[in-house]
């Protein structure tokens, strides 16, 4: 049952909400049963590989392609209502292109007086939007000589340009390198954060997941194979998650792991598959939790230092998204 | 089932003395053909062409192979005939070119409606043949020698080339709303260019018989031809040479209905919808 604008406090706050999504083109399933929810303020990331359903999803939710079967209510209007929905989401979709003769400035008037603001109010609003995404400086530029992280933001700027109550944003680091990244995805969060906005993330890499999103869906072949919070989904992924990764060379591997392994804390050591030395330390869930405290790393560490097996590399276990990643995805491959 | 509500709390609702959207679009696009210089560049050939033409026509008037009114009429045609070809490689470009240049998504994402985005492009893809029109105006002056052919001729040549253009550009609206490719698009109208010139080059006597006459009102471009010759030339009265108007009259309407009746709603990111 889909909640209307009248429905309370609570149901006002639950910005998007999508149910039993499903596209079918002939034979062919591209999306099976997509159903979650988003909170204002809050951001979803949409994890899955290429051709997993994450842009027909979003294509979906932004009424640009109809939906087999199900529904899904933004900002209280039902899918029924495409041109009003579009009034309430913003959207960067993947490999946008830009018209490269129009200055950034003009451009996002012309969008805002699309959306039927008038001109001077849509120059206001997109001066005040090129500021906010650091482009003031080359407002009157041509978007043909902007680099490729300046067109996201300028995209970005774009998707707000209407005021939405829900932004998506499809593969937005897409060809960024590092440093463009991490501006990109400090913005996508100021959207959520400071705007208080319901974000939709689609992307690949799970580092931009783990460290943006507060809820994720994991999708796989057109299937949604886990959802939830991201602790929750790394909590789905298994009984055994890997709470430290600890990397030792290859000839020393089978030693480390039997010193490892030998520790009371530990339930097992596992190396990776790719022969590259690492050992995947899954614990003995202590009242209900498997994260290691810092003594358990300490341990584990002292143990291979002891033992004169030297440590080329330790990761915490900020990359566990990625395993359960993994493993969903593998799992609904075989 | 929910409702639109009247107010938002978010999403901006058209303000007060905003301008309407087709509006919007033809101004932009108008600003991107003209200032991009797309249109010129056609206009720059659409001159040269008239040129040669101009200069052939004058030649054979001073070999007094023609009339100074059959000369108005045959460049008249010449401008007919160029400039749809300017309204049909825009038309034909204004759909699948944004789909190409990843373009199309955001408009669609707006909350205009389709038929809105597709007039403002329609009006704007309309705009090189005013100009066009204008540009033939001074070798209509210098081929009349003074005749009153060229009051005429301006009447007629723009009321035939406006139902022309617009039946052109609407048909290649469509074509480039059902295609992923400019060049598919520009390929398909070309063919539908070059058939309706088929029939100028039949022989006269063939155009004269029942079957001639109604191949020519089929095809409302040599529709067009035989009415400025009906009456420039020939000095019909509109009440004899009217069917000639209606073909590209018809031509237009059913052009338009189709255009914005059915493709425009359909109008989707992909060709296949």
């Amino acid at each position: 049952m889909f909640q209307t604008r009248d429905s309370g406090a609570d149901d006002r706050s639950q910005i998007l909400h999508a149910e039993g999504l499903r596209k079918v083109y002939g034979a062919r399933t591209a999306l099976k049963n997509l159903s979650f929810s988003l909170q204002a303020g809050r951001v979803v990331g949409f994890l899955g590989p290429n051709g997993a359903g994450k842009t027909t999803s979003i294509r979906i939710l932004t009424t640009i392609l109809q939906p087999s079967s199900g529904h899904f209510v933004v900002d209280g209007i039902s899918s029924d209502h495409p041109e009003e929905i579009r009034r309430r989401i913003g959207v960067l979709p993947e490999g946008l292109g830009f018209p490269r003769q129009l200055t950034g400035l003009r451009y996002l008037t012309y969008y805002g007086e699309l959306f039927g603001r008038a001109t001077a109010e849509a120059r206001a609003v997109a001066d005040q939007l090129l500021d906010e995404v650091g482009l003031k400086a080359r407002a009157q530029s041509p978007i043909g000589s902007y680099s490729h992280g300046m067109r996201q933001r300028l995209g970005i700027a774009r998707a707000l340009v209407n005021d939405p109550a829900v932004v998506f944003f499809d593969e937005p680091t897409l060809g960024l390198d590092p440093r463009g990244q991490r501006e990109l995805l400090g913005l996508i969060q100021a959207v959520a954060r400071q705007r208080h906005k319901g974000v939709v993330l689609s992307s690949h890499l799970l580092s931009e997941i783990e460290g943006v999103c507060d809820d994720v869906v994991i999708m796989n072949a057109g299937e949604v194979v886990a959802k939830g919070s991201v602790a929750d989904v790394i909590g789905q992924g298994g009984h055994d998650p890997i709470a430290v990764r600890v990397r030792v060379p290859v000839s020393a591997l089978d030693t480390a792991r039997g010193l490892i392994e030998a520790l009371p804390s530990v339930r097992a050591a596992v190396p990776a598959d790719d022969g590259s030395g690492w050992l995947g330390v899954q614990l003995v869930p202590e009242n209900g939790s498997s994260d290691p405290g810092p003594r358990t790393v300490n341990r584990i560490l002292e143990t291979l230092i002891a033992a004169d097996v030297p440590i080329a590399g330790v990761d915490s276990g900020a990359n566990r998204l990625e395993d359960v990643f993994l493993r969903l995805t593998t799992e609904t491959i075989q | 089932m929910t409702a639109p509500a009247a107010s938002a709390p978010v999403g901006v609702q058209t303000s007060r003395g905003a301008p309407p959207v087709w509006w919007v679009v033809m101004k932009q696009e108008l600003l991107e053909l003209w200032s991009g210089g797309r249109v010129l560049n056609f206009l720059v050939l659409f001159t040269l062409l008239m040129s040669l033409t101009a200069f052939l026509l004058a030649t054979n008037t001073e070999l007094h192979l023609l009339d100074p009114e059959q000369t108005v009429v045959v460049a008249l045609t010449s401008a007919l005939t160029f400039g749809l070809f300017i309204g049909l490689a825009i038309g034909a470009e204004s759909i699948s070119g944004e789909r190409e240049r990843a373009t199309l998504e955001p408009l669609l994402l707006t909350p205009s409606g389709n038929r809105q985005l597709v007039l403002g492009k329609f009006l704007a893809a309309m705009s090189p043949w005013p100009a066009a029109m204008a540009l033939t105006l001074p070798y209509m002056a210098a081929l009349s020698q003074g005749r009153q052919v060229l009051g005429e001729a301006v009447l007629w040549g723009a009321l035939s080339g406006t139902l022309l253009a617009g039946a052109f550009v609407a048909l290649a609206m469509m074509v480039s709303i059902w295609s992923n490719s400019s060049r598919l698009s520009l390929f398909i109208c070309l063919l539908v260019y070059a058939a309706s010139l088929i029939p100028a080059q039949l022989p006269t006597e063939f155009l004269a018989s029942p079957g001639g006459v109604l191949i020519t009102l089929l095809d409302p471009v040599e529709s067009s031809d035989q009415l400025l010759s009906k009456v420039l030339t020939s000095g019909e009265p509109l009440s004899q040479a009217w069917p000639y108007l209606a073909s590209p009259a018809i031509a237009l309407a059913l052009a338009l209905g189709a255009l914005f009746g059915y493709a425009a709603p359909r109008l989707r990111l992909t060709a296949r919808g």
